[in-house]
């Protein structure tokens, strides 16, 4: 529930100065009835808003009936309209919703939300969008089985249910120097020309995982499974391959 | 049977896709009977076409090589993007193994940005299915804009469906390209795609050509710099977006190109697929491999399966080679019979000894090469000779070879011909020229005779097996030899890096390694019959053709025919009183006056100093036809009549006209050298030209003349 506070704009207020600007926006002029169709109210119930936007200074009538904003007003509105839309992108974009009941929480949620932790939410919302590693994080959190049962990615660190593999602390070593059955992150992949062109071809990716399945009795070369393919692979052009080994959990 | 009714005859498709997609299966499934296998001119890469009918309309079919991509690297690359650039295919259907969506959908992408005519052939269906994946293919379809067939190629399933998406596509309006590989890259290309347009490259080619020069792929960029002006420009300007690219996404252009790729085929399949194939999906295989990839089992299992292998190919074949061989003799009975008996005709001859002499000899092998290949293909098909490869690449490797050369050397041992055309499994063009090369250098079947011929007659009896022995391992030892010298200097280069796909097991059908092993046949017959058959005649003509008709020793050489002749005319009587005996000793002097002969002893100077004298000399000169004829030649100058290599009289003959040292220095002489005419014509086949079969037979004998030479000088100056 909201607390009442009489020099603090309420959420419904809110709401009508985003109506308010959106109609200026459009039309230069907002005219009580206008603004009371857009909300889906009777006339009656907009007079009492207007004049309590009035007094706080955020809105003015040019004439009887038409309304606009003032400078102090369009910079409310404007912050609120944001906000909105930052809402409504987080659901959809971030968390996966449909964009009716993104819109429809968005509005509910816009107005309990603190200044702080709007801004926060909006900083983690660029950091996703912006940042390699970010947005990294939102795929991986979009191809998780569990959310999203029919991907297959996330397999090595879900299987069954279970949490079944994390990675060790960073060292990064050549695919030749993992052990028969032990698995990698792969970080990169070196080299040049037609060995690194055909390496990428067939799939050997930074971020995907390479196991390395078993070694040659002769000791080259190296038998190595990804992506459901198994591949056999000279330990000279394994040692192109870079990898961050997973330790079993 | 191909009506060349319908507006749209000869509508021109191409199969595309990876290597292990069935990609061949599916091609014989549509051809079936109508295929042409060539070769492109110059490269060893294999050219097939064939033809089928559908609804009135002849389509023509060509099976690209198989690649996991078209960049510029291999040759087998080359010519994909050649043939679809080039010849514009009027259809592409795109062929991918649907147990391996991710990997084989990459290159449907790239397809994507070449034509727009395409239809996506989903194959190895069954395996699928079976490992629990479940597809939309419909709304597969509408992502792509094109036709998806799922097929069974090697059990003609979906056959029909397919022909009935590549006629739709042949008929219909291509709609506007489905690919999206990012908006900074897709602006990109859009960008460079433009300019190449205006500076009037045609519509169909400016996408790829974008895509490439954006790529940095040295063979578009040095040509298009080699045109210059306009074109030279376009380079920079691709040059620059790239490093734009880079830049902005801190990854070197051909990784980020590749991870669009890939993420467009990810978005794809999340859409797509509806039950991921189960984990274990390749279990039984993944048990299987346990045995035989074994670090202690893998050797020891391989061995035992060439053991098999040539136990199937020699002692099996063995039975119908015997019926050939006896029906060869027959024929030729039979058609001498045409002439009266004793009669002298040289058209009988040339029929009876000559050509069927001469083709029937290189054709009792067919029952050997039918099971070699037959053994070879089922081998491959299951996977297993992929599992073999891995075994022995490091030995491979040591001598420039690849691992996947193993098999046609082993093929070697029992005949060069089989063993040449088994290299075509080898990807990268160097190591299979390499690899066809040395393939003469193991001792086949056909020398066997020789061997048993010279080792006896030569060698105490606990020396034989050692020297049969040696000879096997000098050949072994001197193919890994040039081998490495080759790759050192002539075909130097870049490795093919040794990235080979290990398939899981599958159970090929009967129907599709018969269908495979009797085309290898059919080709062997055909193609090194012709020049056989040529050759033999040619040989004949030398064998029986007179130099001098008149009985001389004026050269000075005393060969037994030549004493017991003497003799007889002198009036010692006895020794020639056997009719037989005489037509024999005949036959040896007219050989010895043939213009073989003659050649024999215009050679003699030459191979002197390797302790041979003319009668080896025409041996030799018959075992180019093919080196049991050797031993035959032998018996016919030593006036034995026909003998084989258990002939003891021949052994003591030899035995007392030369030295051991000669023998050893003839071994190596024909261990090494004039890899026979059947060798030479496979060569020219398979590598498209004149100039390796005739490299490599100079090549040969010329190494099989020095060491031969330094053997006998080396030891006649220490005895």
């Amino acid at each position: 529930m909201m607390t009442k506070d009489k020099n603090v704009l309420t959420g419904s207020l809110e709401d009508y100065l985003e109506t308010v600007y959106e109609l200026v926006r459009d039309r230069k002029f907002a005219r009580v009835k206008d603004i009371a169709r857009a909300r889906g109210v009777q006339a009656g119930s907009v007079s009492p808003a207007m004049r309590r936007l009035a007094d706080l200074g955020m809105v003015q009538y040019v004439q009887r009936e038409y309304i606009d904003l003032t400078p102090l007003g369009e910079e409310h509105a404007r912050r609120i309209l944001a906000r909105h839309r930052l809402l409504t992108r987080f659901f959809m974009e971030i968390l996966g919703v449909s964009p009716a009941t993104a819109e429809a929480d968005a509005c509910a949620m816009e107005h309990s939300l603190s200044a702080e932790s709007m801004d926060h939410l909006t900083r983690f919302f660029e950091f996703l969008q912006v940042c390699p590693d970010g947005r990294k994080f939102l795929e991986s959190f979009h191809s998780c089985p569990r959310i999203q049962p029919a991907s297959e990615e996330c397999t090595l660190h879900h299987r069954n249910g279970h949490d079944v593999v994390a990675e060790q602390g960073g060292q990064v070593v050549s695919v030749a120097d993992l052990k028969p059955g032990e698995k990698g992150r792969v970080t990169q992949v070196a080299g040049t020309g037609p060995i690194r062109r055909r390496l990428l071809d067939m799939g050997i990716l930074p971020d995907t995982t390479v196991e390395l399945e078993r070694v040659a009795p002769t000791g080259d070369p190296l038998w190595i499974k990804f992506q459901g393919t198994q591949l056999s692979l000279r330990r000279k052009e394994a040692g192109l391959v870079s990898v961050v080994p997973y330790q079993e959990v | 049977m191909d009506s060349e009714s319908g507006p749209a005859s000869g509508v021109r498709v191409a199969l595309a896709g990876n290597p292990n997609a069935g990609k061949t299966s599916l091609f014989n499934a549509l051809t079936r009977a109508h295929q042409h296998v060539g070769n492109y001119p110059g490269v060893t890469v294999e050219r097939r076409t064939g033809r089928y009918t559908f609804e009135g309309v002849l389509y023509e079919v060509i099976d690209l090589p198989g690649t996991y991509s078209l960049t510029s690297y291999s040759p087998e690359e080359r010519i994909a993007q050649e043939e679809l650039l080039e010849h514009r295919p009027d259809v592409v259907v795109a062929v991918v193994d649907a147990t391996a969506l991710k990997r084989s959908l990459v290159i449907v992408a790239q397809l994507m940005q070449l034509t727009p005519n395409l239809v996506l052939c989903l194959n190895m269906a069954d395996e699928a299915r079976r490992s629990g994946q479940k597809l939309d293919t419909e709304l597969l379809s509408q992502l792509l804009g094109m036709p998806v067939v799922e097929t069974v190629g090697h059990r003609q399933e979906g056959v029909e469906s397919l022909r009935r998406a590549i006629h739709h596509v042949a008929k219909r309006r291509p709609g506007p390209s489905r690919l999206v590989l990012g908006e900074r890259l897709d602006t990109a290309i859009r960008a460079l795609e433009a300019r190449l347009v205006s500076a009037t490259v045609p519509v169909e080619r400016a996408r790829w050509d974008a895509v490439k020069l954006l790529e940095n792929d040295p063979e578009y960029t040095r040509r298009y710099l080699e045109r210059g002006g306009l074109f030279a420009e376009i380079v920079k300007v691709a040059a620059g977006e790239r490093e734009r690219l880079e830049a902005a996404t801190g990854m070197d252009i051909t990784l980020y190109m590749t991870e669009c790729h890939y993420g467009f085929v990810d978005g794809l399949l999340r859409e797509v697929v509806l039950r991921q194939p189960r984990e274990d999906a390749r279990a039984v295989s993944d048990r299987i491999d346990d045995i035989v990839v074994n670090r202690v089992l893998g050797i020891p299992f391989f061995l035992l399966v060439m053991y098999l292998v040539f136990w199937v190919t020699f002692r099996v074949g063995e039975y119908p080679m015997n019926w050939l061989e006896a029906g060869f003799d027959a024929l030729g009975a039979w058609v001498g019979r045409l002439w009266p008996a004793g009669s002298e005709s040289l058209l009988r001859s040339l029929i009876v000894d000559g050509m069927i002499g001469g083709v029937g000899g290189v054709l009792v092998f067919l029952p050997n090469i039918v099971l070699l290949f037959l053994s070879l293909t089922f081998l491959e098909d299951t996977g297993y000779m992929a599992r073999a490869a891995f075994l022995v690449d490091r030995l491979m490797h040591r001598f420039g070879l690849h691992g996947r050369s193993f098999i046609p050397l082993v093929t070697g041992f029992g005949c060069s011909i089989p063993g040449i055309m088994a290299t075509r499994t080898l990807e990268n063009e160097r190591d299979r020229l390499v690899t066809m090369l040395v393939v003469p250098l193991m001792s086949c079947g056909a020398r066997l005779p020789i061997w048993m011929l010279l080792i006896p007659a030569f060698f105490p009896p606990g020396w034989r097996a050692p020297v049969l022995w040696a000879v096997y391992t000098t050949g072994v030892v001197l193919a890994l030899l040039f081998a490495l010298l080759l790759r050192r200097s002539v075909l130097a280069g870049e490795e093919a890096p040794f990235v080979m796909e290990l398939p899981p097991y599958r159970l090929p059908t009967l129907r599709s390694v018969l269908g495979r092993a009797g085309q290898r046949a059919w080709l062997y017959l055909r193609k090194a019959g012709t020049l056989i058959l040529a050759i033999s005649v040619v040989m004949w003509f030398l064998l029986n053709t007179p130099g001098d008709v008149i009985f001389s020793s004026d050269d000075g050489l005393v060969s037994h025919a030549e004493a017991r002749e003497t003799t007889a005319a002198v009036g010692g009587g006895s020794e020639v009183q056997n009719p037989a005996e005489r037509a024999r000793l005949e036959a040896a002097e007219r050989l010895r006056n043939s213009l073989a002969g003659h050649i024999g002893r215009l050679m003699e100077p030459a191979i002197a100093p390797l302790g041979f004298d003319w009668k080896l000399g025409t041996a030799m000169l018959g075992a180019f036809a093919a080196k049991e004829v050797f031993v035959a030649q032998l018996g016919v100058i030593y006036a034995m009549g026909e003998v084989d290599e258990s002939s003891e009289q021949l052994r003591d003959a030899l035995r007392a006209d030369y030295s051991r040292l000669t023998a050893v220095s003839l071994m190596l002489f024909l261990l090494i050298a004039t890899p026979c005419m059947a060798t030479v014509a496979v060569m020219r086949r398979e590598t498209g030209g004149w100039k390796w079969p005739l490299l490599q037979f100079f090549g040969l004998t010329a190494t099989g003349y020095l060491l031969a030479l330094v053997v006998y000088q080396v030891g006649t100056f220490l005895s």
